[in-house]
């Protein structure tokens, strides 16, 4: 292994580990077991339901697997690990700050590189491990409903996109704060924040809902203004791009969004670990 | 080994340091003295890398820090003033998670930490989570994971505080001994310490220093002065103690 494929690694185990000899680790996955588990039981009860008498439930047939129970489900699971992931990232950087370990980070050989991708990956890792137990519930039913597996693969596939997202926000967040509670509470409050602006942006008209009768040189502006508004309120709710692709639907642009969006925060935590470089 | 010119630093306005100058050879034993709030950490923090100087330059082993921070800390060991550890690890894994990332090749990992336990007298606690030690063995794992590597210039931020007497007397024993091998920079409060295991002092004073030289000639010859008397009068000489405590700053 290369040189900074050994640090991350060393970074990573350390990480992944502490999830485990803390409480969080066994918290967070147990919640996620009940809650997705739970979701899973009431919405296939429902589905089989549905397929013994589908017009009692308003379908002419019975309803296609992948539409109607899995895509919806892979999509609440994201939004399980949205609630949940600021548990994972609030101490990824905070926790070092206050307990001043990050002196020894610092000061230990690595780069920074080594830092942020070794403690993004057992992030991620916990995301797994999250992902493991949803697996196992769908692992269960495809054997009872025709699943294609591909499309099970690639929902799952989103979910991990997506949270790579959350977490990398949240990873940031911790990048900014001294404290466990500040960095969970903060980054809550922007998932919170992107969730409910997206939902008004679904209900906002697509026209511009400026009055006709205002002067040009006014309505131009305002309309412009809107529709960033309406754009950026509809864009940055992170679920809304995973809808299509957890029923298999392949889209580049989606997947290009969540990319893109980890890749920029993880921009942002390179360039605040290294504000102390400048910052003194 | 360690070459420190005109180093300045400001936390907003307030100096911290101000245009200190030294060299500390190799092998040498440096006793780093001074009031709190003097500047003694934050000196230290410039020299590992961890936060940067305003103005000024240091070198370890010939390697600027601000330029080559890698090549500068794969040179130095360093046990910060609070002696931070991740709590929630135990002893062993806490150590050969610091040989890891110091680069221990792989196979030596085991043997390197042994090494470092067995010098600090760590190898009963092996075990043991780092959240249940006592303030002595702390200290000792703290000192341990310097020692990973074997680097060649250990710093070294008030080993000795908050232990008692026993404790004292085996750290500043381990000091000595360490001097055999290391250069070593050592801030402490504790003077008689400073006599114990350093061969050189820099007193320093409001970020300035004050005094450097020889420990026997700063004492006389005859021991006519106690290295008590010689700080109060560095001390003095810059108009006393300032009683602010030492900026918190990272």
């Amino acid at each position: 292994m290369s040189a900074a494929g050994r640090n991350i690694w060393a970074v990573f185990k350390r990480e992944f580990k502490s999830y485990f000899l803390t409480p969080v680790g066994y918290v967070v996955a147990g919640m996620v077991a009940v809650i997705s588990g739970l979701a899973f039981s009431i919405s296939f009860i429902t589905f089989a339901k549905i397929t013994q008498s589908p017009s009692q439930y308003a379908y002419s047939s019975v309803p296609d697997f992948e539409e109607t129970l899995l895509g919806p489900y892979l999509v609440f699971c994201g939004l399980l690990i949205m609630f949940i992931s600021p548990l994972i990232t609030m101490r990824l950087l905070a926790e070092e700050k206050h307990k001043g370990t990050i002196e020894l980070l610092l000061t230990y050989p690595l780069r920074d590189r080594d830092i942020i991708f070794g403690k993004y990956f057992a992030a991620m890792a916990m995301v797994l491990v999250m992902m493991l137990v949803v697996a196992v519930d769908l692992g269960i039913v495809s054997h009872f409903v025709h699943v294609e597996p591909a499309v099970l693969v690639f929902g799952l596939l989103t979910v991990v996109l997506m949270s790579s997202a959350f977490i990398s926000v949240g990873f940031f967040v911790s990048s900014v704060v001294q404290n466990q509670i500040t960095s969970a509470a903060l980054t809550f409050g922007l998932f919170l924040l992107t969730y409910v602006l997206g939902n008004l942006g679904e209900e906002l008209p697509k026209v511009s809902p400026v009055p006709a009768d205002w002067p040009g040189a006014i309505q131009g502006p305002v309309s412009f203004v809107y529709f960033i508004f309406r754009g950026l309120a509809v864009e940055l709710a992170m679920d809304a791009h995973a809808r299509d692709m957890t029923q298999g639907v392949f889209q580049p642009k989606d997947v290009a969004y969540y990319l893109l969006f980890t890749a920029f925060f993880l921009f942002l935590t390179f360039r605040s670990l290294e504000s102390r470089k400048w910052k003194g | 080994m360690i070459e420190v010119e005109h180093l300045t630093k400001y936390y907003g306005s307030i100096p911290a340091l101000e245009d200190v100058s030294f060299q500390v050879g190799q092998g040498e034993v440096i006793g780093f003295l001074g009031p709190n709030g003097a500047g003694k950490s934050t000196a230290m923090r410039i020299l590992t890398g961890f936060s940067p100087a305003t103005r000024g330059f240091a070198r370890i082993g010939g390697y600027e820090v601000h330029a080559h921070p890698l090549e500068v800390k794969r040179r130095v060991g360093y046990l910060p003033e609070r002696v931070p550890l991740y709590d929630e690890m135990v002893v062993s894994g806490f150590l050969r998670f610091v040989a890891e990332v110091k680069g221990v090749s792989r196979g030596n990992v085991k043997a390197e930490v042994g090494r470092v336990m067995e010098r600090c007298s760590v190898v009963d606690i092996s075990d043991r989570m780092i959240a249940h030690l006592s303030k002595g063995y702390r200290q000792r794992v703290g000192l341990a994971q310097a020692l990973i590597g074997s680097p060649p210039v250990l710093i070294l931020d008030e080993p000795t505080v908050g232990l008692d007497p026993r404790q004292i007397i085996e750290i500043r024993q381990m000091i000595k001994e360490l001097g055999k091998e290391h250069t070593v920079l050592l801030s402490t409060h504790i003077l008689p310490e400073v006599s114990m295991v350093c061969e050189r002092v820099i007193i320093i004073n409001h970020g300035r220093i004050v005094t450097e030289d020889r420990l026997d000639r700063l004492t006389g010859k005859e021991g006519d002065r106690t290295l008590e008397d010689v700080f109060m009068e560095a001390i003095a000489k810059e108009g006393g103690v300032r009683g602010e405590p030492e900026a918190e700053k990272q």
